[in-house]
């Protein structure tokens, strides 16, 4: 009787255990190994060597002026690729949004950064950026406006990969934000223009709010993917030119190999950073969120 | 106030063309119910008063005014929608108001009108909700709110009880009435329902098609409808036709109008059959009868018979209707309106 109570109690446990395993595996073990590497001066060659530290590596990243480089930067790029996405991803959703043969083939352009690899993206923009040979620099000639040094000067190379990343991830935001868009019936446009609405006001009071829920996700899921921008960093600048497009995960890479305790406790600080902007946003903007 | 006018209206989406040169007025005033079957261009109609599909050719007048180039939210009319079209993002504070902001109407006058109306249908309590924690009766009446609050001289509606149970209709339609009463405006009400048509309608105009069959009050629509498809529309069961003989000519005659009997009297109309079924319904009971020349329902107030009995159905002559090969009424004054009669009667007692 009681071997029977306890298979009862003990099946769900059983049950969940492959896929429990699995997440002890590869997501809390890292983590939380993570947080152990944090706190040593870890030797990789000879593990004897390495010592505990406590939370001075964490002491050495807020003392360190390439930290706050590279955090910077990670903020100013984040910044600009949600704000130029989100904005950009809503006008293109807006003129798309009504069906047609032609906005379909649009949307479709649109969409095709998305499936070619970012590192295949960076390389022909990198090319493209060139600032003797390159496209970009071409055009501008021809229609004789201001060339730009683009990734070859500390001041504009942040800003060269920022519009890379916008162009690589609008299209599948402009895919949420259509389908959104098309999903508000029709009829209560109708009402909005019965009330005597405006145009701006109707987005204002009417088309926004309805998709808040799909422009809260784009906020938080950008935020937080650019805050772990890597790939594009990696092949276009690596980091340069003198350090000014070194984000914070290529910060950890670089120190990877040379000091994986003091990179363990850098990537600590990011997982806070982002943990804390999603808390932020989520105490801040739920409100004005909308779900039906 | 405003009555409404169609001149030589025409509608088409996409080539296909809904309605053709239709003309129409709609009283000052008046509730006028748009009635017909799914797809005969009812909504069309209302959908061009409110501006919101405007006609291919043709003008629509409001109050003697031609508004096809003004646009929906400055015509002065008011509507509401079959799935209410309420702001979901909104209280149903703000869902009322927004017409009014939008108006430039200022705040104070703003509330008080808010205030007034939402007691008068009973939302008070709710002002400060969401539109999707309240049932489907009071977002009905935020729907009507909403429209009300404008002062309108013209309502729109487009089936609006069509989502509410059984009794919540019912007594919506009384509601609509005196709502119609109180504020004296012009009610345009669109619906397939012929039962909602005939309790809640001054005039009823029946469309089937794009063309209009009948423009009549419910009680004259009822009892001389002017075609064979009026006559079959409105009323339940539907009015009994049949076929006259070589002529072409139709004959018919309303359930309630036949008495069943277990001798031949000696109406025009008298045909033997047997009760094929028998619908028990409280006040009254509806019968089957089947006979050889057709089927025919008949609506008795007492229930006297049982399934399988043979009876006779008669009809007295000023129950019966006859229509002509191309389905018009064939009125009393005619001259084959007599022809018909003695057709009908050599064929029952002949």
């Amino acid at each position: 009787m009681d071997k029977q109570r306890l298979g009862e109690t003990l099946r769900p446990y059983l049950m969940i255990a492959p896929a429990m395993a699995g997440i002890f595996l590869f997501v809390l073990y890292p983590v939380v190994f993570l947080g152990y590497l944090s706190l040593y001066d870890y030797n990789l060659m000879n593990k004897a060597k390495s010592k505990f530290i406590g939370f001075d590596n964490f002491a050495e990243i807020f003392s360190r002026e390439d930290f706050y480089k590279s955090l910077s930067n990670t903020v100013f790029y984040t910044a600009g690729v949600v704000i130029l996405t989100l904005l950009l991803s809503l006008l293109l959703a807006v003129w798309l949004g009504k069906k047609s043969k032609f906005n379909v083939f649009v949307q479709a352009g649109i969409f095709t950064p998305h499936v070619v690899s970012i590192v295949s993206i960076a390389l022909v923009w990198l090319w493209m950026m060139e600032p003797n040979l390159g496209f970009l620099n071409y055009v501008l000639k021809a229609f004789g406006l201001p060339t730009s040094e683009w990734l070859q000067s500390s001041k504009s190379a942040l800003m060269s990969v920022i519009l890379v990343s916008v162009w690589q991830g609008i299209g599948y935001y402009v895919l949420i934000l259509v389908a959104a868009l098309q999903s508000i019936s029709p009829s209560i446009y109708e009402a909005a223009a019965l009330d005597n609405a405006s145009k701006l006001r109707t987005f204002w009071k009417i088309t926004l709010p309805m998709i808040s829920p799909q422009l809260f996700f784009i906020l938080v899921i950008m935020t937080i993917g650019s805050f772990k921008v890597f790939d594009t960093v990696k092949v276009m600048t690596g980091g340069g030119p003198n350090n000014a497009t070194n984000t914070l995960v290529y910060y950890i890479y670089e120190n990877r190999t040379t000091n994986i305790g003091y990179a363990s406790a850098t990537g600590v600080v990011l997982m806070a950073i982002i943990a804390l902007l999603t808390f932020v946003y989520f105490r801040l903007l739920s409100r004005k969120v909308h779900y039906q | 106030m405003a009555s409404i006018a169609f001149k030589r209206v025409s509608k088409a989406f996409d080539k296909h063309e809904v309605i053709k040169d239709l003309d129409l007025t709609i009283e000052d005033g008046k509730f006028t119910v748009l009635v017909g079957p799914s797809g005969c261009g009812k909504t069309t109609l209302l959908r061009m008063i409110a501006g919101l599909d405007p006609q291919t050719s043709g003008s629509v007048l409001i109050g003697g005014k031609d508004v096809s180039r003004i646009a929906p939210g400055k015509r002065g009319v008011a509507m509401v929608f079959q799935n209410y079209a309420i702001y979901p993002t909104m209280s149903v504070r703000e869902n009322i108001e927004f017409g009014l902001v939008n108006n430039k109407v200022r705040k104070a006058e703003r509330e008080e009108l808010v205030e007034g109306i939402s007691k008068a249908v009973g939302l008070y309590e709710y002002l400060e909700r969401k539109p999707s924690t309240l049932s489907g009766g009071q977002r009905q009446r935020v729907a009507l709110a909403r429209a009300m609050v404008k002062k309108p001289s013209v309502f729109l509606m487009d089936e609006p009880l069509s989502n509410l149970d059984a009794k919540l209709r019912v007594q919506m339609r009384i509601e609509l009435i005196e709502l119609h009463k109180k504020l004296g405006a012009t009610f345009v009400y669109v619906t397939h329902d012929q039962v909602e048509a005939m309790s809640m309608a001054d005039t009823i105009v029946l469309m089937n098609k794009g063309v209009i069959q009948q423009e009549a009050p419910p009680d004259e629509m009822y009892r001389r409808p002017s075609n064979r498809f009026t006559a079959q529309f409105i009323g339940t069961p539907p009015m009994n036709v049949g076929e006259l003989g070589e002529s072409g000519s139709l004959f018919g005659f309303r359930p309630e109008s036949a008495v069943l009997s277990e001798a031949q009297g000696d109406e025009p109309f008298s045909v033997r059959g047997v009760i094929a079924t028998r619908e028990m319904l409280g006040s009254e009971t509806i019968y089957q009868v089947r006979s050889g020349s057709g089927n025919y329902m008949v609506k008795c107030s007492e229930d006297l018979f049982a399934a399988g009995q043979e009876v006779y159905v008669g009809v007295p002559a000023a129950k019966l209707h006859f229509f002509g090969e191309d389905e018009r009424r064939i009125d009393e004054k005619e001259s084959s309106y007599g022809k018909c009669m003695e057709a009908l009667r050599g064929r029952s007692h002949g």
